[in-house]
């Protein structure tokens, strides 16, 4: 497996192509496409113009901690992605901005490295990409790019640690998510069971784990979409998971779903009648992918229920029955608004209470230690730049030097 | 953008001023040229009461602002003259309030008579003219930006559309359902009901020593150079040379917001300023630095602090400033000379400007509102 992760990926390609039409049998029915085997995880990647170093990942802790990201200052990325609640938040709905609520699950932050892309809808397609568009969210972080960034020149801390990893004068607001996803990509596990065991210590996964593990490859086919070394196909698919109570029931969750399709901008008509979360239809706007979500990743799982894009369910074992049953149905499935946008890999598993137990252990044993960490103190203000003794003539001609000289005056 | 009045009385105006800068010193006693005169505000068609009642409950509704923690009332509070004075603790505060994680570098403008500003539209709103010209821009600059209320429009909309109460308030008002822009004409329309009411300017009810005031205003203080017209400013930006609040400075999270402010506005150096660059931060021309738009004169009694930045706190303190000349902005140039005026003619100037108040301080009274938000009935079966 090792050595095909290896290979030129054209190689890889033409292999798999060659795998594919040599034998169409392997495919379940429906099945779209080629699975990569479960892998190990490598080393965190990184991108060319933003390697890893200590000093920066150091810094994006410092900063995901950090409630100055945020626009009234109350909270930071570590609020929505509590490293005690698996680097995500464990209601089902995100708790959000203040005064107000998110509409989807927070997501972990732990192995995110991998991803190419983030958020429920894929909309952003790396992590740098992400933090930004997470803080300054309306209804997630409000913040405002001139307000974060001056707060950070007005902290010694951030002017000294920014000179140091950036080599820059002042804090810039897009080297601040740099360092961020920095630190992100330090949150990576390639130690858990699952790596052990695939690297040939047989003795990592328990028995039970190993008949869950044959069976996620095999009769519960979940390696159809949760496969490779993230357990994610980074595809997406409309599974038919009902649409989550509380925007319904709670009248602050119906103002954030209106407001989300408002700002995400559709047709009229959908914002009139759509009652569920179009998903990727957000960034295609092809009918096609209403109500698609990027498939999760499952590795450090046991930590970050609630499942599914709006935490529609609170157990794993909930999850199964789920899967068991072919998934469900909803407004953009079941021929609501003309579409029946359900995948067709989805069918009844016919799993035995033996077998769907099997899958959970498989699903608990796989995620590895949990990732703790002690939250940094965020650091204060600062009198800046100072001006020791300033006098009120001395603060009516600074910044007026160029000018003046240009006058001819003093 | 609506201009009511011709650009070429600006131009005369600023003749005016630069001849009533050289004039005093000659011993002359009354400026040059012909300002609009000060008198009662005109009438001004009243706005719809049922529309008001909706801007009024806006006015005090938290869930205006993005995190839902401040209103309008907060940093124009009915019980401070439609300013911000004081801190949570009483204490007086000499600039205001601002979001949260943020404080504000200058003073709360009153909202008293705010409608009157559209009769100079000339110049943008704001102590440095950075913002609309008309009330309804203003509206919407101050619930957007990051310093006020930092809030999206489609959220305040959803929002809006969340309250049974503003549901049947748009309904009435509108015939329609609720937009962030209806509930701006409802804000509008509330603001245009705060005016000054039988002040004794108003009414003719002067005192002897207002009307020697009065006198002393429109001559040899030359007061009417700047403040005048029915709302009693001309709506222009001046330099008169007042102190910088060195408080924006030593405090981080006001200097955070005058950076951030100044740098959405493009001026350049913007962590090297000790002052507040004022015009400049519209402009871009030196020589605008340190000019703030004359601020309207009527109901100062219940508005204190003054200027700007607060630094001035009563108004005998404004009158005394004004007299020696106002400050010094060296090198920069000042529009004042001082006004060689005694003990008792000062005291004159101040009982006019006090005619200029109504005789209780205007208020309104302040609506309740729930902050959970109700759920739909049938929202499933309801058109979003």
């Amino acid at each position: 497996m090792k050595a095909q992760l290896q290979m030129p990926l054209s190689l890889v390609v033409t292999l798999a192509t060659a795998l594919f039409l040599a034998s169409p049998a392997s495919l379940a029915t429906g099945d779209p496409d080629i699975d990569p085997p479960l892998a190990p995880l490598p080393p965190p990647p990184a991108p060319p113009d933003n390697p890893i170093t200590q000093a920066k990942a150091d810094l994006g802790m410092m900063l995901f901690f950090d409630p100055k990201l945020t626009g009234d200052a109350s909270l930071s990325c570590g609020d929505c992605h509590d490293p005690k609640q698996g680097w995500g938040f464990n209601d089902p709905i995100s708790r959000g901005y203040p005064g107000a609520v998110h509409w989807r699950n927070s997501q972990t932050v732990v192995n995110t490295a991998y991803l190419s892309k983030l958020f429920w809808q894929g909309n952003a397609k790396s992590l740098e990409a992400q933090a930004p568009i997470a803080n300054k969210g309306a209804v997630a972080g409000n913040g405002e790019d001139d307000v974060m960034e001056a707060r950070l020149r007005q902290t010694p801390y951030y002017i000294e640690k920014f000179r140091e990893v950036f080599g820059t004068q002042q804090p810039n607001l897009g080297d601040a998510w740099m360092a961020v996803a920095t630190f992100e990509r330090t949150l990576s596990q390639q130690d858990t069971p699952l790596d052990r065991y695939l690297a040939g210590d047989l003795d990592a996964l328990s028995e039970q784990a190993v008949m869950g593990k044959q069976l996620f490859e095999g009769k519960a086919n979940c390696i159809e979409c949760h496969n490779g070394s993230t357990l994610t196909d980074e595809k997406y698919y409309n599974l038919g998971v009902p649409r989550p109570f509380e925007w319904e029931e709670m009248g602050l969750n119906t103002v954030t779903f209106r407001w989300e399709n408002y700002a995400k901008g559709v047709y009229e008509k959908h914002y009139r009648n759509w009652k569920d979360d179009a998903g990727l239809y957000f960034s295609s706007k092809r009918p096609v992918d209403v109500g698609k979500h990027r498939t999760a990743p499952l590795r450090y799982l046991v930590y970050t229920a609630p499942y599914m894009h709006a935490g529609q369910f609170y157990t794993l074992e909930e999850v199964i029955d789920f899967y068991n049953e072919g998934g469900g149905e909803n407004e953009f499935t079941d021929g609501t608004h003309g579409l029946e946008n359900k995948t067709p890999i989805l069918k009844p598993l016919n799993l035995s209470d033996e077998e769907k137990e099997a899958l959970v252990v498989f699903l608990e044993e796989i995620s590895g230690d949990e990732i703790r960490m002690k939250l940094p103190e965020v650091p204060p203000y600062g009198v800046l730049p100072n001006v020791p003794g300033l006098t009120q003539i001395r603060a009516k001609r600074i910044g007026l030097e160029s000018y003046l000289a240009a006058a001819g005056q003093q | 953008m609506t201009s009511p009045k011709p650009n070429s009385r600006i131009t005369r105006m600023a003749v005016s001023a630069v001849l009533l800068a050289v004039l005093p010193a000659l011993g002359t006693t009354a400026p040059a040229g012909n300002f609009p005169p000060i008198g009662p505000l005109p009438e001004k068609e009243a706005p719809s009461p049922n529309l008001v009642k909706m801007g009024q409950r806006l006015f005090f509704d938290v869930r205006v602002s993005g995190d839902g923690a401040i209103s309008c009332a907060t940093c124009h509070d009915p019980r401070q003259g439609f300013t911000r004075q004081t801190d949570k603790k009483g204490q007086p505060m000499a600039l205001s309030d601002a979001y949260p994680g943020t404080r504000h570098f200058r003073n709360a403008p009153t909202l008293l008579n705010v409608a009157y500003k559209e009769d100079f539209a000339d110049t943008g709103w704001g102590w440095d003219g950075h913002m609309g010209a008309n009330l309804n821009d203003v509206v919407r600059d101050q619930i957007t930006e990051t310093m006020m209320m930092n809030t999206d429009m489609r959220l305040m909309h959803e929002r809006m559309k969340q309250d049974p109460v503003y549901v049947q308030m748009c309904q009435e008002n509108f015939n329609g359902e609720c937009s962030s822009g209806r509930g701006r004409k409802a804000l509008d329309a509330f603001m245009r009901t705060l005016t000054s009411s039988n002040t004794p300017f108003d009414t003719g009810m002067l005192s002897g020593e207002a009307q020697l005031g009065r006198i002393l205003f429109e001559g040899k203080a030359g007061c009417i150079a700047c403040h005048n017209g029915p709302y009693f400013s001309d709506g222009r930006p001046h330099n008169t040379g007042v102190p910088e609040n060195l408080e924006i400075f030593r405090d981080p999270l006001r200097h955070i917001a005058y950076r951030a402010v100044i740098t959405n506005h493009g001026v350049p150096k913007a962590d090297i300023w000790r002052r507040d660059v004022g015009y400049f931060l519209v402009s871009k021309d030196y020589k605008d630095v340190g000019s703030f738009i004359t601020p309207t004169l009527r109901e100062t009694v219940y508005t204190a602090p003054y200027m700007h930045n607060g630094v001035l706190q009563t108004l005998e303190e404004v009158v005394e400033f004004y007299a020696a000349g106002g400050g010094h902005d060296d090198p920069l140039a000042t529009e004042l000379v001082p006004l060689d005026l005694n003990g008792s003619e000062q005291a004159q100037l101040v009982a006019f400007l006090r005619s200029l108040s109504s005789p209780t301080a205007p208020t309104a009274e302040k609506v309740s509102i729930p902050l959970e938000y109700e759920i739909i009935d049938n929202w499933l079966e309801v058109p979003n």
